[in-house]
Formats: structure tokens, sequence, C-alpha cells
């Protein structure tokens, strides 16, 4: 199990995975951030002056982070990112959760009027993809497909030992 | 040592990727601005901007006013919420336009009422811009006079004023 979890072609799976998920899913937000506010307005838990902020800002971060995680830039910082994001996720729904709050997650596509989304589905695949993005990060071998700059990879091969 | 790295770079690409956010949304046709509309208490809560539906000058902000022009009996109330919302309650003697049908919807509506005639649409209240949507739409096909009651039903029933559900005519309703 360990072997197979270690195997480095595990770790370029499951940063793909993680990669393509997050440019993905931010392309439906980046094409209408106006309705992207309006899902992040529904979450009620954000302050009025930081929703239109979020809603141009966060979809470029799920972008740029994605697509360094596929293209092998910076992995782990990039893998940061991404766990931050599913840890604020998580956040978000299981508050909304708890507290009963109806709301379109928004996550992957938007729904008509009056859709709400499965939220404990959605949990679980948050948590599912943080667990993918902590094998990334810690992952010490040497990683496949990588674009980082020759002098970093050897740094990281050399630490790794 | 190497985590510090990772933070710094982790810091850099989110510096870059929040710059490259503000920088598309300032040329982007799809663009907001950087503050919205999130008040109930100001109004419909909307995004703002040019891509946006919310055009305050046509709206009937209190459930008074809205209560007047129903009393009147001039105005047509249309209702932009999914058919099933107008099922389970409306506005008496609202038609159903739900504004996600419009197209298929429009061409017996048209038929049925006067383009110069008075027109009030409403949906869920001020979290929803439907209304808007639909006032939108309905100027497009030709209506002059279209209003937005934005409190929409939840407003309407909260303040008590009767209401019908779906399988019962007006005129039973009338007389239960």
């Amino acid at each position: 199990m360990k072997r197979i979890l270690c195997h480095p072609l595990m770790e370029l799976a499951f940063r793909w995975l993680l990669g393509l998920t997050f440019v993905y899913s931010s392309l439906h937000k980046i094409a209408d951030p106006a309705q992207f506010a309006k899902i992040v307005f529904g979450y009620a838990l954000f302050p009025p002056a930081a929703i239109n902020l979020i809603a141009v800002t966060v979809p470029f971060v799920e972008l740029t982070a994605g697509a360094a995680l596929m293209l092998g830039i910076w992995p782990r910082p990039a893998v940061l990112i991404v766990e931050a994001l599913l840890l604020l996720f998580i956040a978000i729904l299981s508050i909304n959760l708890i507290r009963g709050v109806e709301f379109d997650c928004g996550c992957f596509a938007f729904g008509g009027a009056g859709h709400i989304s499965a939220i404990p589905q959605f949990l679980a695949r948050d948590v599912l993809y943080f667990l993918a993005g902590l094998q990334v990060l810690l992952f010490s071998g040497r990683r496949r497909w990588i674009l980082t700059p020759l002098k970093d990879r050897n740094l990281s091969a050399a630490e790794a030992g | 040592m190497r985590l510090k790295t990772d933070l710094t770079r982790a810091g850099a690409l989110l510096a870059a990727a929040v710059l490259a956010g503000l920088a598309f949304n300032a040329v982007s046709p799809a663009g907001i601005p950087l503050f919205g509309q999130w008040d109930t208490a100001q109004g419909v809560v909307n995004a703002g901007g040019q891509a946006g539906v919310v055009d305050v000058g046509r709206e009937i902000r209190t459930v008074s006013q809205a209560r007047a022009l129903f009393d009147e009996g001039a105005a047509v109330f249309v209702d932009a919420r999914p058919e099933d919302a107008y099922a389970e309650g409306h506005i008496p003697g609202a038609v159903s336009l739900p504004v996600n049908d419009f197209d298929e919807k429009i061409p017996t509506f048209w038929e049925r009422y006067p383009l110069e005639g008075e027109i009030v649409t409403y949906c869920s209240g001020r979290t929803c811009e439907d209304g808007h949507r639909l006032a939108r739409l309905l100027e497009e096909v030709g209506y002059e006079r279209v209003r937005v009651f934005i409190d929409g039903y939840p407003g309407w029933a909260e303040a008590g004023h009767p209401t019908r559900t779906a399988g019962k005519t007006d005129a039973e309703a009338a007389v239960r």
C-alpha cells in the first residue's frame, strides 16, 4: 500500500487530478463573475465589501494553482494553495450544513433558479481531494513531468537524499 | 527552510493570481465593479456593473405600494419564479411566466396581454434578480410599462396579504 501511495506515478496522477479539477472548476466562475458573486453572497459568510473581490480573484487563484500543478511549476507551493482553498471550502460547506442554510455550492456549475446542491456529497469529495493533496505535498521522491527550473529540482532531489 | 521557500513561492503565486484576476476583470466584458450592492435593506442584491439587470428606476420598493396597485386592479402581476414555486403560492391573479421558460411561454402571454398594459413582475424578494430579468425580457418584446415589485412573493405573504395556491381558481378561493 505504502509503495503504491509513494510511487511517482501516483504523485503525477493526484497532481493532475487536482490540477484539472481546479482549472476546470475555475472557468465558469471566470466567465460569469456576477453570478459567482451571488453564489458567494448565498454562502452568508462574507462581509458585503468582500463579495465582489472574492468573486473576481478566487477563481484566478484556482486557475493559477491548478495550472501550476499540471505543468509542474512549483508543485509544492501550488499544492499548498490548493490545500488552503480546500480547507476553506470544507469550512464553508460544514458551517452551512450545520446551521442548515440552503445554498448553491456553485463549485462546478451554476444551478438554475432554486437549485440547491447536495452538500454532504461535496464535502466528502473535498476531503478526498485534500488527502490527494497531502500525498502531493509530502511526496519526497523525484517528481515526473516537472517544469520547475533544474536548480530547484536538484535541490529537492538532494534533500530527498 | 524548505517550508519557508514553499510559503514564499505560494505567496508569489497567490499575488500573481490576484493581480491577473483584477486585470482580467478590468478588461472583460463580463467584469463587475470591485464592490457590489449586497444589502437587502438597500434593494435587490447584485454584483452591479453593465452586465447586471437591476434597474432601480423601475422598482416598486414597498409592499404597500404593490398592494395599492393590486387594489386598483389595472396592472397584471407576473410571477417570474419556476412553476412549482408559483404552485405553492402566489399573488392572487398573478400570471406565471417563469423567466427560465420565457421563450417557450411568451407567445401565449403576448396574445393575451396588450403591449401598452401595465405589468408588475416579481420573484422571491430582494435576493433574486429574476423579476428584473423578466422585466427586461418583456421590454425587449415590446411591453412598454413594466415595473418590478422587489419584495416579491415572500414580502407580500409576510405582510399578510391574500395569496393563492395552484389547483384552486381565484373564484373558488374567493368563496371559501
